[in-house]
């Protein structure tokens, strides 16, 4: 059969042999047709489709099949037209008409749904509603005017049954004289009749201007509800207008208001308004992923990493490979080689890797120093302390120079916010603003001074120091001021003070080099919360979304603020003026962390920058620990920043001063000590949350405990330097009864300012340091070693002589000793284990499953080889049964065409042999006529 | 004031130049040496000027020769103008060498570190143009020993001018030529204790050029030609022949005057002392042995001294066979929460490493030390606890035993008590193998991010890849703050809880034990 070539064609075949095969399988076989084709090897089990055939019938078969496709080819051959029956399912007998039907309608509807159709919905199908179009229904016309048709549901005018019945056609009047005596005139009854109609027509007029009257009230109060609805400013200004309008034509109002409600901007669906309760859950929900994140945070990289890394990459491995981890170390190989003075030629690692701990490093710590620390020679300390002073002045300076220059362009790189700030600018600001530690900001922020200002620092700060002397009773009047001003007039404010306020706050940033000094005037002499207000006014003038530069200015407004602080809690003389100053800096608070969230990246410089500087000026005189205006700043950092963080980039490093504070600084006056108990505190609260472990904090706790206990020399319980056994003053030894003193909970402001050491601040400083331990305690609660860290404290704390202190003081100490005895006699301890590693099951390799066994040869060979060779063994047979089938059809073709050619001759021939009849005929007759004459 | 003194000291110095240049141009001004020399009695603490001119005037007569007498023998004193004239400028150089003697111990610091500096400049100068004419080698041994005896004698201590003569011990000869000169006036019966110390410190200093051995001798021999120093070379003369060995001899018997001595009394010189010997005497003395005493004693003393000794003692051990016993006990006893406030605690845990790296000490020793270490860390600053951690994870890496201190084998059994006895003095008897270092693992909760990294690496020490590495002592003055400075972060965490004030919205503690706005 040959290919079909047409596309018309296609399926033909296919379509005819199916509608013959039904019928043929009708008919009956006739035996003398059955041919059994002798078998020449039997195989058991084998169906056999070939033993018997039908030579005739299929051959008869082969040919009425060619003579229908092939026939009907070749008769259509060179023949252009054709008639071709589209219609769907026509021909297809299967198919009832219903079915014919939705076929055809599928398509038709399939049709439309073209690409160039597809964005006019519902264009060009028109829906009806009980045979009249939408458009025809909804004619947006007054309501009033079809109530009128609504009355023609009744009949006959609205009049009732009975009266029709009665009174049409005449028909009642005869049964009506007859029933009644009274009997009305037909006159009567006409009279009756229109009376009563009008009566009815006017009732319902009145019902009518009733509705009226509410629609027109209902409207009103709809374009009242409009602004809540379509919430928007806007909207809300125009409606106003709209009833000023209304007012003054009442007539149009309601076609007006129409075509606004149709014209109007619908309330989208996703701003709707959310209840408070849906709002609080939704927060709830934001503040638990962000707790999320920070808890992830927490986790160090290895531990965070640790489940990733599991997967390991894939390698090859052998087949035989035994899964004992056995990492053969073919990549670190190298080729021993040798030099030209032969010395080998080995990589730096392994080199490494054999070495012996070098015998003689070079230490430098003590040969050329002639001082030493651990005499205590005062002396000698002091002569140390200048030389190095000196020397670290020097190298400082030069430090910090390249320091700012050098951290701003490494900061700039980090800066992943997309912040148009200019880079010079940036730079030349950041260098001027930069809050010094030491000098006052009015000089500081001068351009011009700005060098000098630095190398005057070191020198220029005792100096200042005694100026500060000189002017300490001036600022103590002015505090008991203050403090007057802070309980009594926090609520009065000078409508003139604010009128100044505004002047400056619109010219703050005029000029860059007075914005320190400013910022000072605007909130000096001012109590806490009218600074706060001040402050708020400021930032909010200066919103980041009212102008470009504003961030930037507001970024300034930070380092200005930092400054502030600073100043604030430098030189504190007395608890009154540290009083205030915590004041201030508690309204001050919410502020720094409004403008670190607006600009974080240059906030978090200026912070780093500001840290960097206390460090270097505590690196001087590492013994003295830095006054409230370094610690205060600690303080900041925990309100700003997160502090239970693995690593970040500003409590870390705070932390860890914190904690070089405690391990360098000498505590042995109260200055020291109430300092210390405040970073511990602080401390606590920068790992209350991460559970951290930091020793420096835990040991001040055991030294404040040694300085408050009677240790003797004998029995003596280490304590872990700073505090030196045997040598630090017993400071916080507890040597008269106080146990009838009133006892105060917490520390308190006094105890950072005081010098001398009273009884009352050594009760509460045992009280503080001793719940302090104990959070410690609990901090470290599941670690092993906890009793390890702990020891010495417990010891300590048995040795405070707890009889002399206040009984509440004393009951709450011994709680807590209880506590932490109890939860160590129940510790338990489970040695270090490895994880369990679960153990791994060898590799399985697939099983070669082969579905039929043949043992041919085929089998053996590869499944690409075997698909191959299959694939060429069928195209071999296909490609010979394709040339048989081409053969017939040659055949039939020479058939039909020999068949056709002696059909033609055979014409021929016919008329060749009439046309010779004719003639003889023609001939016998002409010879006929020539014989007659 | 301090400007005026400035103005003042100018004008000195320029007054001074001047007469100066007027005595060297013409002999009219000779009497302008005369007054120089006068000003030294005037009461200043600054000789600074003073003693530039002196080192310019004599510099430049030395140079030109004019201090040469030329003594005849068998022949009266010349009595010419010319030889008066010499012998008057000899007498005066003397006078201003002492002189300048004197300042080295008078005035401000500077001004004493440039008498110094004036003397040795001008006995260099003396060395290449020598006032009798020799035809080898010249050293002016005698002004060198008068320098020597300015600076032992003294009331104070001389450190700083010592330290400052480091800059002419490196010159060779000076180094052999002061070993000798000391080892002539080194002798004294019962010093002081200023005496001693700057005995050691100038012997100390004086040894800073390492002296080489034999062994490298030969190696070296070629090298050193070409890099010797030589403080009074002069042109044309035969080189100055340095001899190590008689250095070493002249060293040990310095190193002898200072054993007699009751050097032990005074922990300074104790320490001094001791540092002196393990740093640079050790490999120089022919009987190190004889040291063993001292170093022995001086390992009971306890505190830095005896981590001092260690460093010997391990000397002796290691290159002297010296069999000392409860070496590990006492190295054990070290390790005490004030070993912190020592500044050889970096040397105590190097020293450690290497006594402890030895493969044949037992187990529970080991395990002992492990135990110690890390309780230590427990308490140390960050810094510490990382070097006390690198050497408890080099510890567990060579001895592979401590692994089940790190991950117990068996089926873990709870315990109700650490096994380890911290109390017990003898590291073996600790009962440390039993235990695990729990510690460890509470410091990878550690607040400084190094300190739980390094606590990390410990743990994972189990792992057989890792070998022992090199301790990595972090310089001291790199602080962990400033590394934590220069980290790099990609994002900027804030808090997302606005504080209402100085409080926390959450976790406050510090208002919690602080009364600060009441």
């Amino acid at each position: 059969m040959a290919k079909v070539k047409n596309k018309r064609n296609s399926g033909l075949a296919d379509k005819v042999h199916m509608k013959k095969k039904s019928e043929a399988n009708k008919k009956k076989l006739n035996p003398f047709e059955v041919h059994i084709n002798r078998e020449k090897l039997k195989v058991l089990g084998k169906k056999s489709k070939h033993d018997r055939g039908l030579p005739g019938v299929s051959r008869a078969k082969a040919v009425q099949k060619r003579k229908e496709t092939l026939g009907v080819e070749m008769k259509v051959m060179n023949k252009t037209n054709a008639f071709i029956d589209r219609r769907i399912g026509e021909k297809n007998n299967q198919l009832s008409a219903e079915d014919r039907m939705i076929a055809r309608f599928a398509a038709e509807r399939a049709k439309q749904h073209s690409k160039k159709s597809i964005y006019n919905l519902a264009d060009d199908e028109i829906l009806t509603h009980r045979g009249q179009t939408l458009e025809q229904i909804e004619k947006f016309d007054d309501p009033r005017s079809d109530e009128e048709d609504d009355d023609g549901g009744k009949k006959f005018g609205g009049l009732d049954d009975d009266f029709v019945a009665e009174g049409h056609f005449g028909g009642g009047i005869l049964s009506k004289t007859d029933a009644q005596d009274g009997a009305k005139s037909h006159k009567d009854l006409i009279e009756q009749l229109i009376a009563e109609s009008k009566k009815r027509k006017a009732e319902k007029q009145k019902e009518k201007e009733q509705t009226l009257d509410l629609t027109e009230k209902l409207d009103s109060e709809w374009k009242d509800l409009q602004p809540v609805v379509f919430k928007k400013a806007r909207v809300e200004e125009e409606s106003l207008i709209d009833k000023l309008l209304s007012k003054a034509e009442k007539g149009q109002d309601y076609d007006k208001m129409m075509r606004e409600l149709r014209f109007e901007k619908r309330g989208t669906p996703s701003d709707g308004l959310k209840s408070a309760e849906k709002q609080e859950a939704e927060e709830r929900k934001k503040l638990e992923e962000l707790e999320k994140l920070r808890q992830q945070r927490m986790l160090s990289e290895e531990e965070a990493t640790a489940p990733k890394s599991t997967q390991a990459t894939a390698k090859h491995r052998s087949a035989d490979d035994l899964d004992d981890n056995f990492d053969l170390e073919d990549e670190q190989e190298f080729m021993l080689a040798y030099d030209k003075e032969g010395k080998p030629l080995v990589p730096e690692h392994v080199l490494k890797d054999f070495s012996v701990p070098n015998a003689k490093p070079k230490f430098n710590d003590g040969i050329s120093d002639t001082s030493s620390e651990d005499e205590g020679n005062g002396e000698d300390e002091e002569s140390e302390q200048e030389d190095d002073s000196s020397k670290e002045e020097k190298s400082n300076e030069e430090g910090r120079e390249k320091e700012s220059s050098g951290e701003e362009e490494g900061e700039e790189d980090d800066d992943d916010n997309s912040e148009n700030e200019s880079k010079d600018e940036d730079k030349s600001e950041t260098e001027q603003i930069l809050p010094k530690a030491n000098g006052n900001v009015t000089e500081n922020i001068d351009d011009s001074k700005e060098t000098k200002d630095t190398l005057d620092d070191e020198s220029g700060s005792e100096e200042e120091e005694e100026e500060d002397d000189d002017n300490e009773p001036a600022v103590k009047d002015d505090n008991v001021d203050d403090l007057n001003d802070l309980k009594g007039s926090e609520a009065e404010s000078d409508e003139e003070i604010e009128e100044e306020n505004e002047e400056k706050i619109g010219s703050f940033f005029d000029l860059k080099s007075e914005e320190g000094v400013k910022l000072k005037e605007l909130l000096d002499g001012k109590s806490p919360t009218q600074q706060s207000a001040v402050l708020q006014k400021l930032i909010k003038s200066y919103d980041p979304s009212l102008s470009e530069n504003n961030k930037e200015l507001l970024s300034r407004l930070y380092a200005h603020m930092l400054q502030y602080v600073n100043d604030l809690f430098s030189n504190l003389r007395d608890d009154g003026e540290a009083m205030k100053s915590f004041l201030v800096f508690d309204k001050l608070v919410p502020h720094f962390y409004d403008l670190a969230h607006t600009n974080k990246v240059s906030s978090k410089k200026f912070m780093c920058d500001l840290l960097k500087e206390k460090h270097d000026k505590f690196k001087k005189n590492p013994r003295k620990v830095p006054d409230l205006d370094t610690l205060i700043f600690f303080k900041l950092v925990s309100c700003l920043y997160p502090t239970s963080d693995f690593r970040h980039p500003v409590t870390t490093p705070s932390l860890l001063f914190m904690s070089e504070i405690l391990t360098h600084s000498r505590f042995k006056d109260a200055y020291s000590v109430s300092r210390g108990l405040f970073i511990t505190a602080l401390i606590l609260e920068y790992t209350v949350l991460s559970k951290r472990f930091v020793p420096a904090a835990i040991n001040f706790l055991r030294g404040i405990l040694y300085l408050c206990a009677n240790t003797s020399i004998l029995n003596p319980i280490q304590v872990v330097p700073p505090f030196r056994l045997h040598r630090d003053v017993k400071i916080l030894n507890l040597e008269h009864d106080c146990s009838n003193m009133a006892v105060q909970h917490k520390m308190a402001v006094k105890d950072l300012v005081d010098k001398d050491i009273t009884d009352s601040f050594k009760v509460s400083c045992l009280l503080n340091c001793v719940l302090m331990l104990k959070e410690y305690f609990n901090n470290c609660n599941d670690m092993e070693a906890q009793e390890a860290i702990f020891e010495a404290h417990i010891k300590l704390l048995g040795r405070v002589d707890l009889d002399l202190y206040p009984n509440k003081v004393k009951s709450m100490v011994t709680e807590v000793l209880q506590h932490m005895k109890e939860s160590l006699e129940v510790k338990t301890y489970t040695p270090l284990a490895r994880e369990k590693v679960r153990p791994k099951a060898l590799r399985l390799y697939e099983p070669d499953i082969q579905e039929v066994f043949t043992g041919s040869k085929s089998s053996k060979l590869s499944r690409e080889k075997a698909e191959k060779a299959r694939l060429e063994s069928k195209y071999k047979k296909e490609m010979k049964g394709a040339l048989r089938e081409i053969r017939r059809d040659k055949a039939y073709i020479a058939s039909v065409k020999i068949r056709q050619k002696i059909q033609s001759d055979n014409i021929r021939k016919e008329k060749v042999k009439q046309i010779y009849k004719d003639a003889s005929i023609q001939q016998g007759e002409l010879n006929k006529l020539k014989r007659m004459k | 004031m301090a400007a005026e003194q400035q103005n003042l000291t100018k004008m000195i110095s320029a007054q001074l130049r001047n007469k100066a240049n007027e005595f060297l141009n013409s002999r009219k001004h000779a009497n302008n040496l005369a007054d120089i020399l006068q000003m030294f009695d005037a009461e200043t603490d600054n000789y600074t000027p003073l003693l530039l001119t002196i080192e310019v005037i004599f510099s430049e007569l030395l140079k030109r020769g004019d201090l040469v007498q030329e003594i005849i023998p068998l022949k009266p004193i010349d009595h010419s103008p010319e030889a008066e004239y010499t012998r008057w400028l000899n007498e005066c150089y003397e006078a201003a060498l002492v002189r300048c003697l004197e300042c080295i111990w008078r005035g401000r610091t500077n001004s004493r570190l440039q008498a110094l500096v004036t003397a040795c400049k001008l006995m260099q100068i003396e060395g290449q143009n020598p006032l009798e004419t020799t035809n080898g080698y010249y050293f002016p041994s005698v002004r060198l020993k008068n320098i020597f005896t300015v600076l032992l004698d003294s009331e104070i201590t001389m450190s700083a001018p010592i330290a400052r003569f480091q800059e002419f011990t490196e010159y060779k000869d000076v180094q052999q030529y002061g070993l000798k000169v000391l080892s002539t006036i080194g002798y004294k019966k019962s010093p002081s204790s200023i005496y001693m110390q700057n005995y050691l410190e100038l012997l100390d200093k004086l040894l800073a050029n390492e002296i080489p051995t034999e062994v490298k001798n030969k190696i070296k021999e070629r090298d050193e030609d070409k890099e010797e120093k030589v403080l009074c070379a002069a042109e044309g003369k035969p080189q100055f022949k340095y001899h190590a060995a008689v250095c070493r001899r002249h060293a040990n018997r310095c190193w002898g005057f200072a054993c007699q001595w009751a050097l032990c009394e005074q922990p300074r010189a104790h320490r001094r002392a001791l540092l002196l010997l393990v740093e640079r005497l050790m490999p120089l003395l022919a009987r190190p042995h004889l040291a063993t005493d001292m170093l022995c004693d001086s390992l009971d003393a306890g505190g830095p001294i005896s981590m001092l000794a260690l460093q010997g003692v391990l000397e002796l051990v290691r290159r002297h066979n010296i069999d000392y016993p409860d070496m590990y006990d006492r190295l054990y006893a070290m390790f005490e929460p004030e070993m912190f406030a020592t500044r050889y605690k970096r040397r105590l845990v190097h020293l450690a490493d290497i006594f402890l790296s030895s493969t044949h000490l037992p187990e529970g020793l080991v395990a002992a030390f492990a135990k110690r270490l890390s309780r230590l860390a427990l308490v140390a600053s960050p810094e510490d606890a990382i070097s006390l951690l690198q050497l408890v994870s080099n510890l567990l890496l060579r001895h592979p035993a401590l692994k089940r201190m790190i991950c117990y084998e068996d089926t873990p059994a709870i315990m109700c008590a650490d096994p380890y006895v911290m109390e017990e003095t003898s590291a073996a008897g600790s009962r440390a193998l039993g235990s695990s270092l729990w510690e460890v693992s509470a410091l990878r909760r550690h607040a400084a991010p190094a300190v739980g990294a390094a606590a990390a690496a410990v743990l994972a020490a189990v792992q057989p890849r890792p070998r022992a590495q090199p301790l990595q002592l972090a310089p001291p003055d790199v602080a962990m703050f400033d590394a934590e400075m220069k980290k790099r972060f990609k994002t900027i965490e804030m808090n997302f809880m606005r504080p209402q004030g100085m409080a926390l919205p959450s976790n406050e503690r510090l208002v919690q034990y602080w009364e600060l706005m009441a």
